[in-house]
């Protein structure tokens, strides 16, 4: 029996009190002259005994203020038409965060990257150089794109050396909202800033109903205290149990976003999730929610909602009507969890704020706004693979992970905790433990049911053409479940069951979540030739392993 | 000094010997309360599902999962002039709400939205519209995330009462 065994350490464990996380000794050791700071989280949690000397087993790493770096401009929209070419560089810069000072990275020194503006069907080069100081690639996300441009180091390129440029040619073959970001280290280069949004608009637009006014939305998050940001891991990301949520929201890359509409507006929001591992349920005051489309198309039938719920990488276009003048707040509206009281608490962070003005919009589009739209083009592309969705499960995955060498304490307290564990962590409810743990000690895992297979050891090869029932299953009962956004590169798929429930919302996606305990049978559609990766989007879990390759082969050559 | 409650704690954490399917991680047993003698050996099962939304997992927007709820009790016998009824219940009893009376196959079905709830079966007389059972509970459950543990005065990192931390 193994309960017996961990019952005797546990009692040797029990010190005298419990230290509050104040009481971290935090004794730096100096890299660079980077030093481990814990990360600040709620005074009332309490630092579990045996951690006050504990820093990460890696070195610390951030960008360092070595030179001239200039100041982050705010990011700019770049109409892009067939045959034209960007010129993009990812760049050290500087910005202030929440009264800080930092140095972050960014694309053309902007914060987000430069919004590509560009229509359905165009193809545009982009000449990319890398003026950080580490390689870096460009991944551009829910693109079915050429695969040699889509950014996979290793798979489809090699990292790009600092100083190094490379040339990316991409095409948009769908509209809707899309966006770019390293595929290298994403836990410390996406999280400094290096994301951007592609908006792909298409003639089939104007069947959309009338809106008065468009914005879009990058949420993120950053961990930051009153010394700058908390360093990243040098070897390995920190962080690697439930990734490295932030303390601060970030909107568009500020803490405090705002625009301003008229009294009666309708505003369409195009929605990014560009956070290392935070999802967001996203409110408008209580005003309804309009959906239309997610990551690859609108959906088959518009649908009212209460509020946005979004993981990491998705994307959603939205309408909301501001009926009433005065400030209406953009929340991210959760339940927390606080493990150490074993309590749910509400928690509400501000994302942005309309400022509707008493002045009443001069074209008004409510009428339109109430009304629910069925996208027959969208539904007769769907009629195309009906058949497929009986079919039998063609693949299958069990989400899982292991882990080595975490500190003792940390192994204890979370084999208690997993007497529960969420659908979704809404919250980073385990900072400390979160933080120590690094890639080396965890290994995320995808691992193929009928062949035992594991990460990478995965090579799944399919045909151009051919239509996947992957079933994928988030084991409850593992070391530490976690909810994770899976992303198919290169391919857009459907969202079949959730749990054995047909899906009623169908839209074509290109990530989508796998809550703990829950199976999701995704039908995808293998229509892009290439090797290509697919791998859960919370940037510590893919650092750490979670990753498979597939193989898309045209069925006459052998490309 | 072995704590008591932490012991038990830890056989519950043990999985050795549950034939607990993963898929059914979220379910809820309903345990027989034994006073009824009719319903002395029933079974039971709540199954969870997230209800239909646009994003998968369906939430409020204040944040709280929105679940559909299916019970599903075998062996129950019938009781003249009365119906086995089904309630939700916030684990302080605080608020309920009436789920339904069980189906001639034993089930009822409904929706959730608390962070943490009771589902109670009860025999309640035929007719009877209430907003709280008045009839014997036959039997009772208690949602998975009603099994978070708290640290604050329990287990193996226990240093002070729950009282300083407002629990008890």
């Amino acid at each position: 029996m193994k309960s017996l065994p961990l019952l005797v350490v546990c009692s040797i464990l029990v010190p005298g009190a419990f230290s509050q996380h104040e009481h971290h000794r935090m004794s730096p050791t100096s890299v660079d002259s980077v030093v481990w700071r814990m990360p600040p989280m709620e005074m009332s949690m309490p630092m579990l005994p045996g951690l006050e000397d504990a820093f990460p087993p890696t070195p610390p790493s951030l960008p360092l203020s070595k030179g001239e770096i200039p100041y982050a401009t705010p990011g700019k929209i770049i109409h892009l038409a067939d045959g034209d070419t960007l010129s993009l560089s990812a760049t050290t810069l500087r910005r202030r965060i929440a009264d800080q000072e930092v140095i972050m990275y960014g694309y053309n020194g902007q914060y987000p990257g430069p919004l590509l503006n560009v229509r359905q069907g165009a193809t545009i080069t982009v000449m990319f150089q890398n003026a950080l100081p580490e390689p870096t690639t460009v991944h551009w996300h829910g693109l079915r794109l050429e695969n040699q441009f889509d950014g996979t180091p290793g798979m489809t390129q090699p990292p790009i050396a600092s100083t190094e440029r490379f040339v990316y040619e991409l095409r948009f073959p769908d509209s809707g909202l899309y966006w770019y970001h390293p595929h290298l280290r994403e836990d410390l280069q996406q999280d400094l800033g290096l994301y951007g949004n592609m908006l792909v608009t298409a003639d089939s637009d104007a069947s959309l109903s009338l809106v008065n006014h468009e914005e879009i939305l990058l949420l993120d998050d950053i961990l930051i205290d009153e010394n700058g940001l908390i360093p990243y891991g040098k070897d390995a990301p920190t962080h690697a149990l439930m990734g490295r949520f932030g303390n601060v929201m970030l909107t568009n890359g500020v803490t405090d976003y705002t625009f301003g509409i008229d009294q009666g507006s309708v505003v369409r929001f195009y929605l990014t999730n560009v956070a290392n591992a935070r999802s967001f349920n996203v409110s408008f005051g209580g005003l309804p929610i309009k959906v239309l489309a997610s990551d690859l198309s609108r959906y088959e039938q518009q649908a009212w909602a209460k509020s946005l719920v979004i993981s990491p990488a998705e994307r959603y276009i939205i309408d909301v009507l501001f009926p009433e003048p005065g400030p209406v707040v953009i929340t991210n509206t959760i339940q927390a969890i606080d493990h150490f009281r074993g309590e749910f608490y509400p928690h509400i962070d501000t994302l942005a704020v309309a400022l509707v003005r008493d002045a009443v919009v001069s074209e008004d589009h409510r009428q339109s706004f109430a009304q629910l739209q069925t996208n027959a083009e969208v539904a007769s592309d769907l009629d195309l693979f009906r058949e497929h969705f009986d079919r039998p499960v063609d693949k299958s995955l069990t989400l899982s992970l292991r882990v080595q060498n975490l500190p003792l304490p940390i192994m204890l307290s979370m084999e208690i905790d997993t007497l529960y564990v969420p659908p979704v962590e809404w919250n980073d409810a385990m900072p400390m433990m979160n933080w120590l743990s690094t890639g080396t000690q965890v290994e995320w895992i995808l691992r193929e049911t009928e062949s035992g297979l594991e990460n990478m050891d995965i090579q799944w090869a399919f045909h151009v053409g051919d239509v996947v029932k992957v079933r994928i299953f988030n084991d409850p009962h593992s070391f530490h479940p976690m909810q994770h956004p899976i992303h198919f590169h290169g391919q857009r798929f459907l969202v079949l069951e959730l749990d054995g429930v047909p899906n009623q919302h169908l839209v074509w996606k290109d990530t989508a979540t796998v809550p703990v305990g829950s199976t999701v049978d995704f039908l995808v559609d293998m229509s892009n030739p290439g090797t290509w990766m697919a791998h859960c989007h919370i940037a510590e879990h893919l650092q750490s392993g979670m990753m498979l390759g597939f193989s898309v082969k045209d069925r006459d050559s052998s490309r | 000094m072995i704590h008591l409650p932490f012991f038990i704690l830890l056989l519950l954490v043990n999985p050795m010997g549950s034939d607990t399917c993963p898929e059914d991680y979220y379910s809820i047993d309903l345990v027989p309360t034994r006073r009824v003698p009719e319903a002395r050996q029933a079974e039971g099962v709540a199954k969870l599902t997230f209800i239909p939304s646009p994003f998968g997992v369906a939430l409020d927007s204040n944040g709280r999962y929105i679940y559909a709820i299916t019970l599903q009790v075998d062996r129950l016998g019938p009781v003249d002039g009365h119906k086995y009824t089904a309630w939700l219940s916030t684990p302080d009893l605080k608020h309920t709400v009436r789920l339904g009376a069980l189906s001639g196959d034993g089930q009822v079905a409904g929706t959730v939205s608390w962070n943490k709830f009771l589902v109670i079966l009860t025999l309640e007389p035929a007719g009877a519209a209430s907003g709280r059972w008045t009839g014997p509970v036959v039997m009772r459950g208690l949602s998975r995330s009603g099994f978070m543990h708290t640290m604050a005065g329990h287990g193996p990192f226990q240093q002070e009462p729950c009282m300083v931390y407002g629990y008890d």
